[in-house]
């Protein structure tokens, strides 16, 4: 069986292509994968079905819907939340009109009436500051033949939109640890956290919270990399809270080997996001692996990551206060964070597994190549006997016969 | 109780799972069950018969018979334990391993194509529901267990079941090593003649009959082993029995095999096994210098194993009495009060 994949990869910098990197020797072992060369929008000869990656970066992403517009087929989704990605390939490519529809589509007139307010720039431009409230993913769950989701959530908000396909839940792969030395950043305890440092990584939240548990624990440290993203005053922040001078590290972007050793370096991880597109983070899947406790945000993907291994901090007036206890109590209990680090490791193991993930991925395709081929032939003969019977369609017999067929998944 | 005993039946064929359901029935209802075999014709061959036949299963009704409810159904095999039962017990014989650890080998049935790709995913699909139903789950060996979990990510008791009824005794330790097996490929009888025909001193006897008969035959009149090798074809129980007794040691290596009756028989006669490394199931009785002979899966090794035995008929008997007393552990009444705790 072969299979066209469409997706970013490296050199080009996106969690997804570092996604496929990692996935994609192991799918090879399984599968016979043809990847599509960036840009290319034709379909490739001679493949039995096509798996596209969307994500909501209209610069990653943007040919692989093209190339979805003209064959229909799997789609990895990775974010629900896809009002960047499509502002891109219709705004982005001077084609107001295609925005005007996507709008229209997702909410009616009023869609459409909020979609002209953002071409005048009347109103702040949606994908920035409402885009949970319209996730634009109509048009990919109509061209998708089948979806693979990494978390219940998406698949929830995709079956909440109407999507009726079929649906595969695969988790996101972990990587294998590479051969790291913590890099020694110093604090007690080591706090850190990955990723742009903006609002909707909960940063300000983060700082109060963390300049908090500094007055009762003056040694801890906050390990903050990764790049600021425009418009956020971090200084400004750092300076009010007092952590200017101390017990702050920041680092900008890291290459990934550094990045292992900061993560290895930490006593725990921060990982706060709201609102979600309905991402996983690669990030805290690293972090898993490690065996660090996490603290995240009790919202989306996050939310399904077991009390084990996480604490979540819902997203609401208290997150601050809730926040600081959980800080506290990762940097007053070692033996908490130890046990939490165990369960972490553990469930990176189990079922983050990449070989496991690799069959899960080639069960989907192998079912979505020749699935409907399978169900077809069964339900023919069944069809054929039942008639041959006098069961027709719409009887109570019949539909016994559908219900049983259900039970064992080949109905329709 | 009321139990219905469920088990597929490949129409002019008869082997350990046919025997196993059989006497499971007699047995229950020798401890006052009412207890019934329920069987439905299986082929798997073309396409995706397999499901078709299977989905025969789920539309049987077994939940009450003749006005009377039925208290307990157990499954044995694939397809049988499709059936729907509020009360459903397995105890897993085989899975339908071309599904599994055959798939792309030459026992495998599934081809590149997209449709039999589909099909075997369906297959373990439709293992997921089905065993995922189950009040109880039993699984026939660990090694079952084991690719139980793996395919399907549930937990099966294991629990061995004994072998059928013969008399069983031990009168001799004889010049022949016995394979008492179904004449398939899987069951790698070739590699017992490829022995014979590296070892001058070593006599076979091959009962049983099946698809791979004349191949085998053809490869031991090939390897010259005129008089060496002797196929019986199926025979009476007795005459089993009287064969268990007479022979040196019993010969079973098929490739990674569920579980298997013929090494708790041989045991029961007081014979050692002698098996391969990659025999699976049988591995987890038939212990290397206790219980038997465990050799690479290659002619000389197993020739060198069985010209072990039959310069030390002290060591065979020893390895045969071990495993006596491991195999009479096994008892019905034991397997029946887990089975319908």
């Amino acid at each position: 069986m072969r299979v066209a994949l469409y997706t970013p990869m490296p050199p080009e910098r996106s969690g997804i292509a570092d996604y496929s990197a990692l996935l994609l020797p192991a799918l090879e072992q399984r599968v016979d994968v043809v990847v599509a060369r960036r840009g290319r929008t034709r379909p490739l000869r001679g493949t039995d079905l096509a798996v596209y990656h969307i994500g909501n970066n209209p610069d990653a992403h943007g040919w692989i819907l093209d190339a979805l517009r003209r064959r229909p087929g799997v789609v990895v989704l990775h974010d629900f939340v896809l009002h960047h990605l499509i502002a891109g390939v219709t705004i982005g490519r001077r084609d107001g009109h295609g925005y005007l529809d996507a709008m229209e589509r997702e909410a009616g007139v009023v869609g459409r009436l909020l979609a002209h307010g953002v071409l005048d720039k009347r109103i702040p431009p949606l994908w920035e500051s409402r885009p949970e409230d319209f996730p634009l993913a109509g048009e990919v769950l109509e061209l998708a033949t089948g979806l693979i989701v990494h978390s219940a959530h998406v698949e929830r908000r995709a079956r909440e939109a109407g999507y009726g396909g079929r649906i595969w839940r695969v988790p996101h792969p972990a990587w294998p640890l590479p051969p790291i030395e913590p890099e020694h950043v110093g604090g007690d305890p080591l706090l850190g956290c990955f990723g742009n440092v903006n609002a909707s990584k909960r940063v300000p939240q983060l700082l109060e919270a963390f300049a908090r548990l500094r007055r009762d624990h003056a040694e801890a440290r906050l390990l903050l990399v990764g790049a600021t993203s425009p418009g956020f005053d971090l200084d400004r922040r750092l300076q009010r809270l007092g952590l200017a001078d101390d017990g702050l590290v920041r680092l900008d972007w890291v290459p990934e080997p550094r990045l292992w050793a900061l993560m290895a370096a930490c006593d725990a991880c921060i990982n706060l996001r709201a609102p979600t597109m309905g991402e996983t983070s690669g990030s805290v899947v690293r972090q898993l692996s490690l065996g660090k406790p996490v603290v995240v945000s009790d919202v989306g993907w996050f939310s399904e990551l077991p009390d084990a291994v996480a604490l979540k901090v819902p997203v609401d007036d208290h997150e601050v206060e809730t926040l600081h206890a959980a800080l506290a109590l990762l940097a007053r209990e070692g033996e908490v964070r130890a046990a939490m680090g165990r369960a972490a490791a553990e469930l990176a193991r189990r079922e983050h597994d990449l070989e496991r993930v690799a069959d899960l991925y080639a069960a989907a395709f192998e079912q979505a190549a020749g699935g409907t081929a399978v169900v077809d032939s069964v339900l023919r003969e069944v069809a054929t006997a039942a008639a041959d019977v006098g069961i027709a369609a719409g009887t109570p017999e019949g539909d016994e016969l559908a219900r049983r067929l259900a039970e064992i998944d080949v109905g329709r | 109780m009321r139990v219905a005993v469920c088990a597929p039946q490949v129409p002019f064929v008869r082997g350990g799972a046919e025997i196993f359901a059989e006497t499971l029935v007699s047995e229950l209802r020798a401890r006052d069950h009412d207890a019934e075999l329920v069987t439905v014709p299986f082929k798997w061959y073309p396409g995706t018969r397999v499901l078709s036949q299977a989905f025969l299963w789920r539309l049987l009704d077994l939940e009450e018979s003749d006005g009377r409810p039925i208290d307990v159904v157990v499954a044995t095999k694939f397809p049988s334990y499709c059936v729907r039962h509020p009360n459903k017990r397995v105890w897993v014989l085989h899975q339908f391993r071309q599904a599994y650890e055959l798939d792309r080998t030459e026992l495998g049935q599934f081809s590149e194509s997209p449709e039999d790709r589909a099909l075997r995913r369906q297959v373990q699909r439709l293992d997921r529901i089905a065993l995922g139903e189950a009040t109880r789950l039993f699984a026939t060996s660990a090694n079952v267990a084991g690719r139980i979990e793996r395919s399907t990510g549930l937990a099966a008791e294991v629990m061995p079941h004994p072998p059928q009824e013969l008399p069983y005794r031990c009168e001799e330790y004889g010049d022949f090593v016995l394979s008492v097996n179904r004449l398939d490929r899987a069951k790698r009888i070739d590699l017992l003649l490829e022995a014979a025909a590296h070892d001058p001193g070593l006599r076979v006897v091959v009962t049983g009959e099946g698809p791979d008969r004349d191949r085998l035959e053809a490869l031991a009149r090939e390897r010259g082993l005129n008089g060496r090798a002797k196929f019986t074809g199926r025979v009476s129980a007795e005459e089993l029995a009287s064969l268990y007794a007479r022979c040196l040691a019993v010969y079973y290596a098929p490739v990674d095999e569920d579980f298997g009756m013929v090494p708790y028989e041989a045991f029961l006669s007081s014979k050692p096994v002698l098996t391969a490394t990659d025999a699976g199931g049988p591995l987890e009785v038939v212990s290397d210098g206790r219980t038997g002979l465990v050799a690479a899966p290659e002619p000389g090794a197993l020739a060198a194993a069985a010209r072990r035995l039959r310069e030390d008929p002290a060591a065979a008997a020893a390895f045969g009495r071990a495993g006596r007393e491991l195999a009479e552990r096994v008892t019905w009444d034991a397997c029946i009060d887990r089975l319908l705790a």
